[in-house]
């Protein structure tokens, strides 16, 4: 029973190999469609998600996103998915780019390709400010909630190592246990859980973030694995939009001082693709 | 993409957590059968009784929990239901492993609707005649039940019965979605952590197939050991 089994799991991978590359030149393949298919997770402000008054997707990595079909001459088109699925759907081609506040770090550079770093954020702990816990150490044997298929739960554990963690399919059902008092922390990316809180209206109060960084994370575009042409027009643009201003100017409509996530200032720039 | 690392499966941190996941699965489904079947049999002589009131609610309970999705049972068992409780009993719920617990109830009144049905069936299987004989006899409505119909009919059950405690199974998988971590929970992390998806999936299709089948011997050797036996 062992070979045949072993065998056909072969052939299946080889085939799935072959299919890859087969598609030889991602850019090319776009500018035939006339379209770029970005993945975008559509449900973390505002990096991406939902206008409820225009019922479009929008947000900081949509305005990054929509900069570089201009560039390469072709509508983009964005598709949701979740924060699982988001290297899978990559890989296997069913998007051309990732725009899904994706972090870049050193195990999944192995799967795909990253552009030049678009946003820096530190991973963050929120409490309720009832519960005592003044930092990230207070937080040993207790429970904590997340979203899956992130970097949360890793970093969370390498923080605080008899933590417990519960994790969702997405970081609103986290943060919806820690309300009700599902878990003692719920963990995630700084401008997200600002943004989280911001929405609160007058129950913000009750809530504080914890001072400590579980990590610092620097998020970019992702891009399938040996694709030059599509990474070298995607950084390219990246990097004309840091020139000409264009990226601050973005980095302010979604983050700065007039929106809930109140930055006064941009603490990084767009001009490496290096962790 | 890299080859098949069956390696990764028998040994070391994800093998752990790939195995802490099927106990979760099997505790959870040992303790949703052995709750979920009793409540199936109160369910269907509830539908089964001769008072309309309490028909009236067996038919009630089948047709509301049936007829909503599974995973909307759990997301309400998990995020809605416990909301009503004074703050107290909460807060206790909530100290321990309540992912759990929310997956086990949900899970035990969804299987146990279906599970109504078919036993109900089962029952209705065996001829009137037999019943009436019972009460003729002098024997009351519910000894008639256990010490005539119900052995039979649960005889008749065991095949559609065997069907859901094999859907019951592998629902359990659907448990995700409210944090417990179970076989599904624990391969979506090892995806994560090592995007060894093959591997993750391949031993959680393995389990899952692995236990249906072990069900489905189990109901044939109950059905050999005790024959359907009905006029």
């Amino acid at each position: 029973m062992r070979l045949p089994l072993k065998s056909l799991l072969v052939s299946v991978l080889a085939a799935t190999t072959l299919v890859s590359v087969a598609h030889a030149d991602q850019l090319a393949d776009i500018k035939k469609k006339g379209e770029i298919v970005v993945g975008v997770l559509g449900t973390d402000e505002p990096n991406s998600f939902v206008d409820p008054k225009s019922r479009e997707i929008v947000g900081y990595e949509v305005d990054l996103a929509n900069a570089i079909a201009r560039k390469i001459g072709v509508k983009a088109t964005f598709k949701q998915i979740a924060v699982a699925a988001r290297i899978p759907e990559l890989q296997q081609g069913r998007v051309d780019l990732l725009a899904a506040s994706l972090t870049h770090n050193k195990e999944r550079e192995a799967q795909i390709d990253f552009s030049l770093t678009t946003f820096v954020t530190g991973q963050k702990v929120m409490v309720k400010a009832s519960s005592g816990i003044a930092d990230v150490p207070q937080l040993a044997g207790k429970k904590v909630l997340t979203v899956k298929g992130g970097t949360q739960e890793e970093n969370v554990r390498k923080a605080v190592p008899s933590v417990d963690v519960v994790t969702f399919e997405t970081t609103q059902q986290a943060f919806q246990a820690l309300q009700q008092g599902k878990g003692a922390g719920y963990v995630n990316d700084e401008a997200t859980l600002v943004n989280d809180i911001a929405k609160l209206g007058p129950a913000k109060k009750d809530y504080k973030i914890l001072p400590t960084n579980l990590s610092t994370e620097p998020l970019a575009l992702g891009i399938r694995k040996n694709e030059p042409a599509l990474k070298k027009v995607v950084d390219d643009t990246l990097a004309e939009l840091e020139k000409s201003g264009e990226a601050d100017k973005i980095f302010m409509k979604w983050y700065g001082p007039t929106t809930k996530l109140q930055f006064d200032k941009r603490s990084f720039k767009i001009d490496s693709d290096k962790i | 993409m890299p080859g098949f690392d069956l390696q990764l499966l028998l040994h070391g941190q994800y093998h752990e957590w790939l195995v802490a996941g099927l106990r979760v699965s099997l505790e959870l489904f040992a303790l949703t059968i052995a709750c979920a079947l009793p409540l199936a049999v109160v369910v269907a002589l509830l539908r089964l009784s001769p008072w309309r009131a309490l028909q009236g609610l067996g038919a009630t309970y089948v047709e509301v929990v049936r007829n909503v999705p599974l995973i909307a049972h759990l997301l309400f068992w998990y995020f809605g239901a416990p909301e009503l409780l004074p703050d107290a009993v909460k807060q206790k719920l909530y100290a321990g492993n309540y992912e759990f617990i929310a997956a086990a109830i949900g899970l035990t009144l969804y299987a146990a609707a279906f599970m109504a049905e078919n036993i109900r069936s089962g029952i209705r299987a065996i001829p009137a005649v037999q019943f009436e004989a019972a009460r003729a006899l002098g024997l009351g409505f519910l000894p008639a039940m256990r010490r005539v119909v119900l052995p039979q009919a649960l005889r008749v059950t065991v095949p559609p019965l065997l069907s859901q405690t094999v859907i019951l199974w592998n629902d359990t998988s659907i448990a995700t979605v409210i944090g417990v971590a179970e076989l599904m929970y624990q391969a979506a992390r090892v995806e994560s952590a090592a995007f060894r998806s093959a591997e993750a999936f391949g031993f959680v299709t393995a389990c899952y197939l692995a236990g249906s089948l072990a069900l489905t011997a189990i109901a044939a050797w109950i059905h050999r050991r005790w024959p359907v036996r009905t006029l």
